[in-house]
């Protein structure tokens, strides 16, 4: 958790160097929600299947986004992009499930950076263990600015680590997973895992962990930004 | 977006009633226009916008809606439904919907609602009749019947009889009477087209003249009325009588998959365990009573799957243990001779208490108009054997206690027993008394009720108003307690951890027992069965009438989950028992249960204050 004016001043400095308008725009419509209540705030929360955990080797497969709005999913507006890779799936099928046919009806990853550069604007990015999905969204977005591009996110495995570990809790192996820690919640068990439905079970984990934080209308995104 | 990337969403909406009743492009428009929110306990009350109305589908935790003065109307939990009477009605929202478990809920906004009830009758039926039945603040544990819940799949007939659609009505005749139904389904490339039945054998082949080569499709009626096999047995009568028509093919997915006819449900109806007595009654030797007791189980499987109220299940089951030992009874005495003496045939426990279960044991004894002399205690010693090890073949095993009219200890005069009783109650060793309270549960099965009247008059002017053995009574009653504690620890450990299951009987209902037992005994009431004991403790005002309809409520509920229960262990071939695992309740019945073992509790602690304080 970083400071709100630590945060702005960071937001203003990537406004600042930014070479296109678009990004330029993105960073200060940031900037602005930060103060904003989390309940209330414009979020996205997001999934992406890839071929590997390297952000420098490994691929996009696909990524699953939905909005939440005043504190709830809309799934009208969830949307799943397949992407297309260089190579084969490989090995990687036998985790996300997704084989190379699937990827006919795919688009090329520059599409679906500009499609994802378009859908994150001006919303705060929700993600379980969100570290590992910005720095292939980061990778991805750069060379479609044609500038390093640095995200912000909420992670639903961060805030739920602090918590626990404020109770002085042990964590198990796999304490932390997405369905580990929604069981904790009493939310129910997603039997089929994609980016799209494990986007909106990290979303429905957000809206349980901001519940348990209590006083949820007081909870600005800048507290539990990580 | 493809709708299968929404799969675990889907797949719940598509298993609720009345969404299952909708078409797959429908259902896929409904579950994409949903939106998802979270309300937790924090908060108390859920915020209904009046500007804003939506359905709320209740994906987890539990709900309870209270209308404005503050009445109970519903409680909610997995699968079901509120704020449907403003979207309905478009009044203003005047019912509070309180939060008692966190949960997800799924919003269904106004405009798909509306779509919904244009796409599906039926969709637009069960909201109707959801609201009316609001309306008119149903009770909280009422008991459904069974015609208007329970399951088409339950009472039809599976593997349907087939025939194709070119075949003749003579073959098609000829199959009907090989499997002796009265109908056929008609099939055309695998897909029904139409089903054939008696009255169209005579009406449309033998009354027009036709002959026996006339194809099928000529005869059959074609495109008949179907259901699901997920449909309301309600729904199939509504079907029925509105068309006039006996015979319903049940399809799923277009296959056809049973078909249910009117005589069916007549014979799901309630008469089932009537039949079941009747065979028994007519049954005149012990191998063909032990063949029809064998259905025993499985009525109690109908009941059960048919949410009939515990209470009734407990009636219903003791009253075919009370006819099988009656049968055998006659049926040995048929052999043995007119017995030399009048006699009662005593239940204890359960079975006097009239609310057996699965896997009943047995508790009797022989009561004696007198002391009987050595050729009469050898013909009673035969008679209680034989039947005895009747009602052991007959599902009904020996008691390990053996507390049986077959030992001789438990077979006694009028004047034995009735000292035998003055003992436990003029001098309660805890011990003894513990042991005892099962006999005080009794029931006359079978013999002159004016000999079984001596004996429990007698014992009640004995225990009316008899302060120490009342207190040792209670005493006894409050060795065990409720887990309530229980709860919360159950909420902590569940992200798995091996959790001991819940004993619904030793720490649910027989505290329940053992709370009416005492007043009972204490007021003198005859009355054994729990419940009715309850009401004639109310209705004398010894307990007021709140408790009163509180402990009924609760003792309902614990058996129901009981027995519930013990329906999902043999429906899934797993050992009977009383332990009900908390892993899968939902976080809605985990309140009742709670609320339930709450009340007996507070029961407790009112026995306590009442009947042990001096001692």
């Amino acid at each position: 958790m970083l400071s709100l004016n630590l945060l702005k001043v960071r937001l203003f400095w990537r406004a600042l160097r930014a070479k296109s308008e678009r990004l330029k725009a993105y960073y200060l419509a940031q900037k602005a929600i930060l103060a904003t209540n989390v309940m209330e705030a414009p979020l996205l929360a997001i999934d992406l299947e890839m071929t590997g955990l390297d952000a420098q080797f490994d691929q996009i497969l696909s990524i699953g986004i939905v909005p939440i709005e005043n504190g709830r999913l809309i799934l009208s507006k969830a949307e799943h992009k397949l992407v297309k890779i260089e190579g084969s799936v490989g090995q990687s099928a036998a985790i996300h499930g997704i084989l190379d046919h699937h990827l006919d009806g795919a688009v090329s990853p520059e599409v679906a950076m500009a499609w994802f550069a378009d859908k994150c604007h001006g919303q705060i990015l929700v993600a379980h263990h969100s570290p590992l999905d910005l720095a292939f969204l980061q990778k991805g977005l750069s060379v479609h600015f044609h500038q390093t591009v640095k995200l912000m996110a909420i992670d639903t495995l961060g805030l739920e680590k602090r918590r626990l570990m404020r109770q002085h809790e042990v964590l198990k192996e796999g304490a932390l997973r997405l369905g580990a820690s929604r069981e904790r919640y009493g939310l129910p068990v997603y039997a089929a895992h994609n980016a799209l439905i494990d986007a909106i079970a990290c979303g429905e984990l957000l809206l349980a962990q901001i519940s348990a934080i209590g006083q949820g209308d007081k909870v600005s995104v800048a507290e539990v930004l990580s | 977006m493809d709708t299968s990337e929404l799969q675990p969403i889907t797949d719940f909406i598509q298993g609720l009633v009345p969404f299952d009743s909708l078409s797959h492009s429908t259902l896929a428009r409904c579950c994409k226009s949903l939106s998802v929110g979270y309300y937790s306990k924090a908060s108390t009350f859920v915020p209904l916008d009046e500007t804003d109305p939506q359905l709320y589908i209740v994906r987890s935790g539990a709900f309870e809606v209270r209308s404005d003065d503050g009445e109970l109307l519903d409680r909610l939990g997995e699968g079901d439904y509120f704020g449907f009477p403003s979207l309905l009605s478009g009044e203003k929202v005047s019912n509070r919907v309180r939060i008692l478990e966190d949960g997800l809920v799924y919003h269904l906004d106004p405009d798909t609602f509306d779509y919904l009830r244009v796409e599906s009758r039926q969709f637009d039926r069960f909201f109707n009749r959801a609201f009316a039945k609001r309306l008119r603040h149903q009770a909280r544990f009422k008991a459904k019947e069974l015609t208007t819940t329970s399951r088409v799949s339950a009472l039809m007939s599976n593997n349907p009889l087939i025939i194709d659609v070119n075949a003749s009505v003579c073959e098609a005749a000829r199959k009907m009477r090989e499997r002796r139904v009265s109908s056929v389904l008609v099939i055309d490339n695998h897909k029904l087209c139409g089903i054939l039945t008696d009255r169209d054998l005579r009406n449309r082949v033998l009354a027009e003249g036709q002959d026996g080569s006339l194809p099928v499709h000529q005869a059959m009626t074609t495109q008949p009325k179907v259901l699901s096999s997920n449909a309301l047995v309600f729904e199939a009568m509504l079907l029925m009588s509105e068309h006039g028509i006996h015979h319903l093919p049940i399809v799923d997915d277009e296959r056809a998959v049973g078909v249910l006819t009117s005589t069916d449900i007549l014979r799901g109806q309630s008469s089932q365990p009537l039949l079941l007595i009747g065979e028994i009654e007519r049954q005149s030797n012990l191998d063909s009573l032990i063949s029809v007791s064998k259905q025993i189980p499985l009525l109690l499987q109908n009941l059960i799957s048919a949410d009939a109220r515990a209470e009734e299940i407990g009636r219903v089951l003791t009253s075919v243990t009370d006819a099988l030992t009656r049968r055998l009874i006659i049926l040995n005495q048929a052999l043995l001779g007119e017995a030399p003496m009048a006699f009662c045939w005593l239940a204890f426990g359960s079975q006097g208490r009239q609310d057996q279960a699965a896997c009943s044991d047995q508790d009797n004894g022989l009561l004696l108009a007198h002391e009987p002399d050595e050729a009469a205690s050898g013909y009673f010693e035969a008679l209680t054997k034989a039947v005895c090890s009747g009602l052991d073949q007959c599902g009904y095993i020996y008691c390990p206690g053996d507390i049986m009219a077959q030992n001789p200890k438990w077979r006694m005069s009028l004047s034995q027993w009735q000292s035998k009783f003055a003992r436990w109650v003029d001098t309660p060793e805890p011990k003894a008394l513990m042991h005892a309270s099962i006999f005080f549960d009794m029931r006359s099965v079978f013999g002159p009720s004016s000999l079984f009247d001596s004996l429990q008059d007698k014992v009640l002017a004995n225990t009316k108003g008899n302060d120490i053995f009342l207190a040792g009574m209670a005493n006894n009653s409050l060795v065990e307690s409720p887990p309530l504690g229980f709860f919360k620890k159950f909420v902590l450990e569940r992200d798995g951890s091996e959790v001991k299951g819940i004993d619904l009987k030793h720490k649910g209902n027989a505290l329940i027992n053992d709370i009416a037992r005492v007043y009972a005994l204490s007021a003198g009431i005859k009355e054994v069965n729990t419940a009715k004991r309850i009401r004639a403790l109310m209705e004398q005002d010894i307990i007021n009438r709140k408790d009163a309809l509180n402990l009924v409520d609760a003792h309902e509920f614990i058996a129901h989950m009981r027995l519930s229960n013990q329906g999902y262990q043999y429906t899934h071939a797993l050992p009977i028992s009383n332990y009900l695992q908390p892993k899968h309740l939902s976080s809605l019945v985990r309140h009742q249960l709670r609320d339930a073992f709450k009340v007996v509790h507070d029961a407790q602690s009112g026995i306590k204050l009442k009947f042990t304080r001096s001692f």
